[in-house]
């Protein structure tokens, strides 16, 4: 059948009431808040915590106000700015919003895309409210030593850079405003190619990419997919390619920014095979089911989701389709649910 | 022209040489692992609207969401022109149609009414709805009235990939669970309808009048066909294609082909037939190309002196945006896999079929 129509669904509750006794994967903090406390501030809302702007949370002054809120001057009511769950630390109260732009901390690593060119920096749209910055003096110069920029580079900028163009960068610094300056001053950082795109909600609310120890891993794919590479934005950009072993792997370490270089603002793509480009199709279905489902997306996740579909797949005899829509794809999630 | 109306999504060299690459090779890899016929699975739903004659929604995968609603009218026809061009005005049961009395309008968030995409989305729709002019016999009442139909096009979502397909699954729907009142009057009479709704009659009747128009949306990436493309995939195209078709009732005239008939499993056999084409500019056509590693500065190569050598034309893995029109062949081979026995068309009428509920 080559088109399912399906009836519509009743909209499960997002946030479910969580027991105490079962620890969600909240990372230890308890998003639902206490739950002997509520019924007498917000009784009728006791089943369903999502608060809407302009909501008052609740007018008991022991609360201090956290993001997503505020007390208008003269009360004590804490009023919802966004909307969202209710997030209690000790005696901080924030609200958790739903659905929320990337907000860049220094240090992150972003995947971006350019958006503008300008005569000494790019503008890269990160999914952050404003555009991010990446000045010339902020990226590895092609010719391997370190040098200083020349006005030939200014007028090459283009041949780093040019609009559309996929890099992955780290947040160097935040300006006033939030938005960010990046950098690409490593050999992990520059330029992508050999693979796909895509772009999930990022670390704000729901499922979505959430800051990791590792953000950027090998996985050694099945059905001779070789060696895929995947980089998870902390910006919710994702990016999934072909490894690319680097040429002449006894380089010495003096030498190594000299071999990698000489590709490192390539447009040109290797030649990937048939059966890596099938795997990296799979591994962006499992990400996308990941996000449709609300888990998080990190390493571990991506990992068992990849397992999984493999395993799914392998079960169904005959023609391979790697397709996670559907009843597949709930397959995939039940083995998911069950680990 | 066809206005611009598939939307510019700005991708890297990179991306789009890869994306092209996968499509066309053999079978197509899709970036999200469908098969070159499948579509993604979709939510619908249909008589949501009480104030309507008749009303659906359509969800697609990719979030983008539309609800049409029907609302019909009598009309008195305008005498004049009726006597002017009918000289089988005297018969009776002469139905004439016209096409004026079916008005579509599509709105789509963030885009004006007289802005060219809405205009050319509702004439595409309304196109293939009005192609057969037996459609537009059934609005008859007699030979002073006649229904007038509005059909109001809602995009809810802003437009993530082109919309065309969308809200012609969800018209497709609307007006199959479109009900007129009964008429009660006679002839010539002022037109008297009945109160009882249950008693009411639909528009559209499958087995014995023709199916709504559907229209699909094909793509096509160097030989590879591909239906129901996302909007990565559009950005690749070579030639997109919107097909219109609908069935014709199952008639009886048609026995010739009794024998293949036989081979269609259950019986059941689909007339299909072709409505209009439209062909639809690939936004591929705009991207810039691609620079090979052999011709780019940064990468140690020497930049290209004049534009006539080509600099890497045709290289692999180097971006290159499509020049010329879609081949011939190429185009009927699209339209072909459209409309053949056991092929997407039927299969989409099928799925349709099984939605109502």
């Amino acid at each position: 059948m080559a088109i399912t129509i399906l009836a519509p669904a009743p909209a499960e509750p997002i946030y479910r009431e969580v027991d105490p006794s079962e620890d969600s994967d909240n990372g230890g903090a308890d998003l639902e808040g206490d739950h002997e406390m509520r019924p007498t501030k917000r009784a009728k809302h006791s089943t369903f915590s999502i608060v809407t702007p302009g909501e008052v949370v609740t007018d008991d002054a022991q609360w201090m106000r956290g993001h997503g809120t505020y007390i208008q001057p003269g009360s004590t009511e804490i009023i919802a700015t966004v909307a969202g769950t209710i997030q209690k630390t000790n005696k901080l109260l924030s609200v958790r919003p739903l659905r929320a732009r990337y907000t860049p901390e220094i240090g992150d690593l972003v995947v971006g895309r350019i958006m503008e060119v300008q005569s000494k920096r790019w503008r890269v749209d990160v999914g952050a409210p404003n555009l991010a910055d990446l000045p010339l003096a902020a990226i590895n110069l092609p010719g391997g030593i370190l040098r200083k920029r020349t006005e030939t580079d200014e007028l090459e900028i283009r041949t780093f850079f040019s609009e559309g163009d996929l890099l992955v960068a780290e947040v160097q610094s935040l300006r006033q405003d939030g938005s960010a300056s990046l950098h690409t001053r490593s050999l992990k950082y520059g330029k992508l190619r050999n693979g796909v795109f895509m772009s999930v909600t990022g670390t704000g609310g729901g499922g979505g990419v959430v800051r990791a120890r590792r953000q950027v891993w090998t996985i050694d794919t099945m059905h001779g997919g070789g060696k895929v590479d995947v980089i998870l934005g902390v910006n919710g950009y994702i990016w999934i390619s072909k490894h690319i072993e680097v040429a002449g792997g006894e380089t010495a370490i003096t030498r190594m920014e000299e071999s990698i270089s000489a590709t490192v603002y390539s447009s040109q793509n290797e030649y990937i095979g048939p059966e890596t480009r099938t795997e990296i199709s799979r591994i962006k279905g499992v990400i996308t089911l990941l996000v449709e489902q609300g888990f998080r997306v990190d390493e571990d996740m991506v990992m068992k989701g990849y397992e999984a579909a493999v395993t799914v797949d392998d079960e169904d005899l005959g023609e391979t389709n790697v397709y996670l829509g559907g009843a597949k794809g709930k397959k995939v999630v039940d083995l998911l649910s069950e680990k | 022209m066809a206005p611009q109306s598939l939307q510019q999504i700005l991708l890297s060299p990179a991306e789009l040489s890869y994306l092209h690459t996968s499509l066309s090779s053999n079978p197509p890899i899709r970036p999200d692992g469908r098969t070159a016929t499948q579509f993604r699975p979709l939510i619908a739903e249909s008589d949501i609207l009480p104030g309507t004659n008749g009303s659906a929604r359509i969800c697609f995968a990719d979030g983008t969401e539309a609800v049409v609603g029907v609302k019909a009218e009598v009309e008195r026809s305008s005498g004049i022109s009726r006597d002017v061009d009918g000289e089988g005005e005297g018969e009776e049961g002469v139905k004439k149609g016209r096409n004026e009395w079916v008005e579509i309008s599509v709105d789509i968030p963030g885009e004006r009414d007289d802005d060219s995409n809405p205009i050319f989305l509702a004439a595409v729709l309304s196109e293939a709805l009005l192609a057969d002019g037996e459609f537009v016999e059934r609005l008859w009442i007699n030979r002073h009235f006649h229904w007038r139909l509005y059909l109001d096009v809602l995009l809810l979502s802003p437009p993530l990939s082109y919309p065309l397909p969308l809200l012609s699954l969800t018209t497709h729907l609307a007006l199959l669970t479109t009900r007129l009142p009964k008429l009660l009057s006679e002839k010539d009479e002022d037109p008297l309808f009945s109160d009882d709704w249950d008693a009411s009659e639909p528009l559209y009747h499958p087995p014995h009048t023709s199916h709504p128009p559907i229209t699909l949306l094909v793509m096509a990436v160097q030989e590879t066909i591909i239906f129901d493309p996302s909007k990565e995939e559009l950005a690749v195209a070579d030639a997109v294609l919107a097909v219109s078709l609908s069935e014709s009732p199952t008639s009886n005239s048609s026995s010739q082909d009794t024998e293949m008939e036989m081979d269609v499993e259950g019986g059941k056999k689909r007339n299909l037939r072709l409505l209009a084409v439209r062909t639809i500019d690939p936004p591929s056509r705009l991207t810039h190309k691609g620079l090979a590693n052999k011709v780019n500065t940064a990468t140690g190569g020497t930049a290209q002196k004049n534009l006539e050598d080509g600099g890497g034309d045709g290289e692999e893995g180097v971006w290159c945006p499509p020049r010329g029109g879609a081949k011939r062949g190429l185009i009927k081979e699209m339209i072909g896999r459209v409309l053949e026995r056991g092929g997407v068309g039927e299969e989409v009428l099928d799925g349709l079929c099984g939605a109502e509920l």
